[in-house]
């Protein structure tokens, strides 16, 4: 496996997308073929087929690579057509209106998109909503088009008006065109250093607003983009087939979308593209003689492939070629970045906590919290179990979390801020259970790191990475650096924790919050992380808060101890005043009750 | 044959027991034996595995490594209900109650079927008297040392023969402690219950125990029997 | 008056209907996308009395054995490897939906059939004639929702479902057989499921996608509704009732987008819906 490596390693990083190319331009030769070589029925189902497959690659992208369930890429694409037919049938036909038709079939399922993106992707919102909402817009559409009238032709949908001038082949070939020129862009962008952060997202959307991603942002942008691109299908189709009706625009279809990505292989493009075609066209063949059956072998089909293989058809595919290429994709250089530029060292406060409180109804997490913390410190915070440490830490990168108090980053108040624009304000969290993208690279993952710092290219793998130079620091000593293009998934415990302190650090933060670094950590990889503390707070003035149970590793690297005990805050000091006090004793032998 | 012998007085042993949390490792490599009829307590910080240990003997979470056997039986990967069954009770520390359901419902989920439970409800009256009054009420309702109490009579309702205890005491006034304690103490001396008791409060812990460990990182740090140097010794380890 | 009793008992239909889903949504915390078709397979349940000459009345217990029945073995073989993937186990239950309408399809044809009615005629209610049927349904909605609060809260098995729907982890270290208890759940569910079909076949045409247009519908109240059976009660009247007067007063089209629009708005306002009730 070694000399496969290496090949993948080597200098010529364009390469796959050289490869890519050229088979895109092999297909569309042989899409511009193939209507010669076809029959009549076969280039009419096809070019449905194909129609239906470029929707298959934006439910993919959605779900596959996203993770957003939806069933409402047939409204999109049902808008799309019955703008191009509406436009057709009412105000005639020419190159001009032509053109404005192919306007609308994108302004409007863009302009529908925004809109129930903007609804459905808020801070918070879950994974469940959307796949509700997904539900709720077809069946809206559908019945507006019912309710239409002669504008919509209501329940027998639009028909007899004249499309685009095209020959059967000429459809195929302008479907078939089409197809290749969506997987492509597709393949390309899903390839690219943007296309990662959807993985990233679908794989740990909190790692993402605490990398000052706006997760929503994304998601929005990325419906409302596929949704032109289902608006351009819907075009093709009330040209193509010459009639829309209101099954188009229904759930219905929406699912059946939904079904056919499943069966090609969620997350693959290609595999989502191939099983639209061939399920389809295998649906138009064989309805005539086994049309029942033929939709339960496509269920029972669909239900095994959920329960068993997850991944589809395409997963023998590239499970096989993961095998073959060996697991270490080809991993970028690190290149140091010069450190941002600050004000003049200061000794003005990083954050000022003024009496904080949090109560779940009556209960009080938290209590008159007020804390100062200066650049360079290290403050360590300890108590029992259920002091509320992880609370405060979620109160100071939340700004809806406290319900009381105030808490200011460089004099700023966070109150009402969603965790996205408190990163930006110079706050790294870290997490108590490693918090990266399993199926990401070391490089990638590093890289989501920096996109809110520096916009990743749409479509193109870069080949150097970019990072502070505390955050390379920290892959060295903990031999990260050697591993960049290895699976985060395949690592270790305490090499993720490693790695999400370097993507921490590389967000270049001002304060760094620590959750519990050190659990389930071998005793080298304390010594390492405690190292890489010190040296971030007292050679390169970044203040840090780190929560802790381990009291040795507190007491050797902290510049200060801050003790909390059943929500209150009992003791702020040295560590040697905080080792010495008696309260401090009693709280840790169990008599102390506050 | 002297195996034998041992496991006869052994009512719970660990033997090298590894467990956690998907990848990470919380316990490592855990040994122990507790011996039948005595009082063991397990002592250590925050986040050194205590909880792991009792949920891992129940079987909530399973060992990736090493053996637990209770009274001469191996038991690594049995299901809670099994055990429950087999005579341990569970007192655990986190979300220990469903909070709206009242406190009769709270200790009847404790029994598999409702033929012995007014002997059993008489049974646990015996120790907590309050509880006999407000049957209808939600457990929610009930102060904090209430619930504590309401934790211990639901896990004597089985009457188990091994009582796995979590942190009792975290938050409790003194003279809560003390009935507690007493509970468990009568609950040995006429049925003769092992106890593990996972405990941060050396006052209560070593005021009923016979034995202590305490637990780091995962593994034993320390451990002896509940005599004269105990507090200092284990004291040294919780302290900062 | 007839408005009125258009809302009560659309209410009651939808809340009939919406139970099983939410019974086990409830305990499985897994959204039965196969509900529909457990409708479409009570209701030829019925069809399927009334071929063998028997009386209709006894549709209801075979449907809600069947459905049963169909449930075990759907909750052992399909819906229990995916309690991790409940997104998938949305597909997986949509699928099953699929193959169920095709199943039914080659059975009993495409065609829509009919069923004798149960109870015709129309009854005077304070001057206004009402359909007697919907009378019935309403009272068939008020039997289900007693008799489904004394399973819950009145037997030892509404007991353990209630403690796993509250603190799954508790009840499991407790010794509740939580396999058994989701199994159980499921099957109730839908048996309900199958009861509501029966319920449904006097007032809509069978045919074998029928209960689809019935699943987004209960679907969205059960997302309102949270894991409260009265807040899936007070869920069905409001926007039960929303949809009688917009079907009446604006359009019968848009009534019927009503529940889904309602729905959504209310997730998007407050996402735990009515739960709190």
């Amino acid at each position: 496996m070694s000399d496969t490596t290496l090949d993948s390693a080597g200098p010529a990083r364009p390469g796959p997308l050289w490869r890519l190319g050229a088979l895109a331009i092999a297909a569309a030769a042989m899409m511009i073929l193939a209507p010669l070589f076809l029959d009549r029925f076969t280039v009419n189902v096809l070019t449905r087929s194909m129609i239906f497959a470029i929707l298959a690659v934006t439910v993919d992208l959605l779900w596959g690579f996203t993770g957003i369930l939806t069933f409402g890429q047939a409204a999109f694409f049902g808008a799309g057509a019955y703008a191009t037919a509406m436009v057709l049938t009412h105000m005639g036909s020419g190159p001009g209106l032509m053109a404005l038709g192919l306007l609308l079939s994108i302004l409007v399922p863009v302009a529908l998109a925004a809109a129930v993106g903007w609804l459905t992707f808020y801070p918070g919102s879950s994974d469940f909503y959307a796949t509700v909402i997904s539900l709720v817009v077809p069946i809206v559409v559908t019945q507006l088009i019912y309710s239409g009238g002669t504008w919509t032709g209501s329940s027998s949908g639009l028909v007899g008006y004249f499309g685009l001038d095209l020959s059967l082949g000429g459809f195929f070939r302008l479907a078939g065109l089409c197809l290749v020129a969506v997987v492509f862009a597709a393949l390309v962008f899903v390839r690219s250093d943007a296309g990662r952060v959807l993985t990233a997202i679908r794989n740990n959307e909190t790692r993402c607003a605490y990398l000052g991603i706006n997760t929503q942002a994304v998601k929005i942008a990325l419906t409302t983009v596929l949704a032109g691109v289902t608006g351009i299908a819907g075009f093709l189709y009330a040209n193509a087939s010459g009639v829309v009706a209101p099954e188009n625009t229904g759930f219905v279809f929406g699912t059946q979308l939904v079904v056919w990505t499943a069966l090609g292989g969620r997350g693959t493009i290609i595999g989502p593209a191939l099983g639209a075609v061939a399920i389809d066209y295998l649906s138009a063949q064989l309805s005539g003689q086994l049309p029942f059956l033929w939709q339960l072998v496509v269920g029972l089909m669909f239900v095994v492939m959920i329960i068993f293989m997850p991944n589809g058809l395409a997963a023998l595919v590239t499970g096989w070629r993961r095998v073959r290429k060996g697991p270490a994709a080809a991993a970028p250089a690190l290149v140091p970045i010069a450190r941002r530029a600050r004000g003049p060292a200061s000794d003005a406060p990083l954050l000022q906590i003024e009496r904080l409180e949090k109560a779940y109804g009556s209960h009080k997490v938290l209590e008159d919290i007020t804390l100062t913390v200066r650049p360079g410190e290290l403050v360590s915070l300890v108590g029992p179990n259920g002091a509320g440490k992880t609370t405060l830490m979620r109160c100071m990168t939340d700004g809806q979390a406290a319900s009381g108090g105030t808490v200011r980053v460089n004099g700023e108040s966070i109150t009402g801020l969603v965790p996205n624009r408190i990163v930006a304000r110079g706050i790294g969290r870290k997490f108590q259970v490693a918090s990266v993208f399993e199926s990401l690279t070391v490089a990638e993952c590093l890289r989501m790191a920096r996109a809110a710092h520096e916009r990743p290219s749409f479509t193109r793998r870069r080949d150097t990475l970019a990072l502070p130079q505390p955050a390379i620091e920290i892959l060295r000593l903990t031999g990260l650096d050697r591993q960049l293009g290895a699976e985060v998934s395949l690592l270790s415990h305490g090499q993720k924790q490693s790695l999400e302190l370097a993507m921490v650090v590389a967000l270049e933060p001002a304060l760094i919050l620590l959750d519990e670094p050190t659990a389930g950590l071998t005793k080298a990889e304390r010594t390492t992380i405690g190292t890489v503390l010190q040296t971030l707070t007292s050679e390169l003035g970044l203040a840090a808060i780190l929560v802790e149970h381990d009291l040795d590793f507190v007491r050797d690297i902290s510049s200060r101890i801050v003790v909390l005990h059943q929500g209150r805050l009992v003791l702020d000091g040295t560590v040697e005043e905080v080792v010495n006090d008696d309260i401090v004793k009693r709280i840790y032998s169990g008599g102390d009750h506050g | 044959m002297a195996e034998a012998l041992q496991d006869a007085t052994v009512k719970l042993s660990l033997d090298g027991v590894t467990s956690g949390y998907g990848a990470i490792d919380v316990l490592r490599g855990v040994s122990l034996d507790i011996r039948e009829g005595e009082i063991f307590a397990l002592m250590g910080k925050n986040g050194m595995g205590k909880t792991t240990l009792l949920k891992t003997i129940l079987g909530a979470i399973r060992a990736s490594a090493g053996r637990i056997r209770y009274e001469g039986a191996e038991i690594t990967g049995a299901e809670p209900r099994a055990l429950i069954a087999a005579g341990i009770g569970y007192a655990p520390q986190d979300q220990p109650l469903f909070q709206d359901l009242s406190i009769r419902d709270n200790l009847r989920l404790a029994l598999p079927g409702d033929a012995h439970l007014p002997s059993a409800l008489e049974r646990v009256y015996g120790h907590f008297p309050f509880l006999a009054d407000r049957l209808a009420q939600k457990a929610g309702t009930l102060s904090g040392g209430e619930q504590k109490m309401l934790i211990i009579a639901r896990a004597l309702m089985t009457e188990p023969r091994l009582l796995l205890i979590d942190e009792i005491s975290e938050g409790l006034q003194p003279t809560v402690i003390a009935r507690i304690a007493e509970a468990l103490r009568e609950e040995r001396r006429s049925r003769g219950t092992t106890i593990l008791l996972v405990e941060q409060n050396l006052d209560f812990a070593l005021g009923i125990a016979d034995r202590w460990a305490v637990l780091k990182l995962g593994t034993i740090d320390d451990a002896g029997p509940a005599g004269a140097d105990a507090h200092s010794r284990i004291l040294r380890h919780l302290q900062i | 008056m007839t408005l009125i009793l258009d809302i009560l008992t659309t209410a009651a239909i939808l809340f009939v209907i919406a139970t099983g889903l939410l019974t086990i949504f409830g305990v499985l915390k897994i959204i039965n996308f196969a509900h529909g078709a457990w409708l479409t397979i009570g209701a030829y349940c019925a069809v399927a009395v009334g071929q063998l000459g028997w009386s209709p009345w006894l549709a209801f217990p075979v449907a809600f054995v069947v459905g049963a029945v169909l449930g075990g073995l759907t909750e052992r073989f399909i819906v229990r490897p995916l309690y991790a993937r409940p997104l998938d186990a949305i597909l997986a239950t949509w699928g099953l939906g699929i193959v169920v309408g095709q199943l039914i399809t080659l059975g009993f044809g495409r065609d829509v059939q009919f069923t004798a009615p149960l109870l015709p005629g129309t009854a005077d209610i304070l001057g206004t004639s009402y359909s007697i049927y919907r009378l019935f349904a309403l009272g068939a909605a008020i039997v289900i929702g007693l008799g489904f609060s004394w399973l819950m809260e009145g037997t030892r098995l509404g007991l353990s479902a209630r403690a796993v729907i509250m603190n799954e982890a508790l009840a499991h270290v407790l010794g509740l057989d939580t396999r058994r208890i989701r199994w159980v759940t499921f099957m109730i569910g839908c048996g309900l499921a199958g009861l509501a079909g029966v319920l449904l076949t006097p007032l809509t045409s069978v045919d074998p996608n029928m209960g689809l247009a019935w699943l987004v519908g209960s679907f969205m109240l059960v997302m309102v509704a949270g894991q409260s059976f009265a807040a899936l009660a007070l869920a069905c009247l409001l926007l039960g009732g929303a949809q009688v007067l917009v079907s009446t007063f604006l359009s019968p089209i848009l009534g019927g987008i009503t529940v889904a629009v309602l729905a959504a708005i209310i997730l998007r306002i407050s996402p735990k819906g009515f739960s709190r009730v």
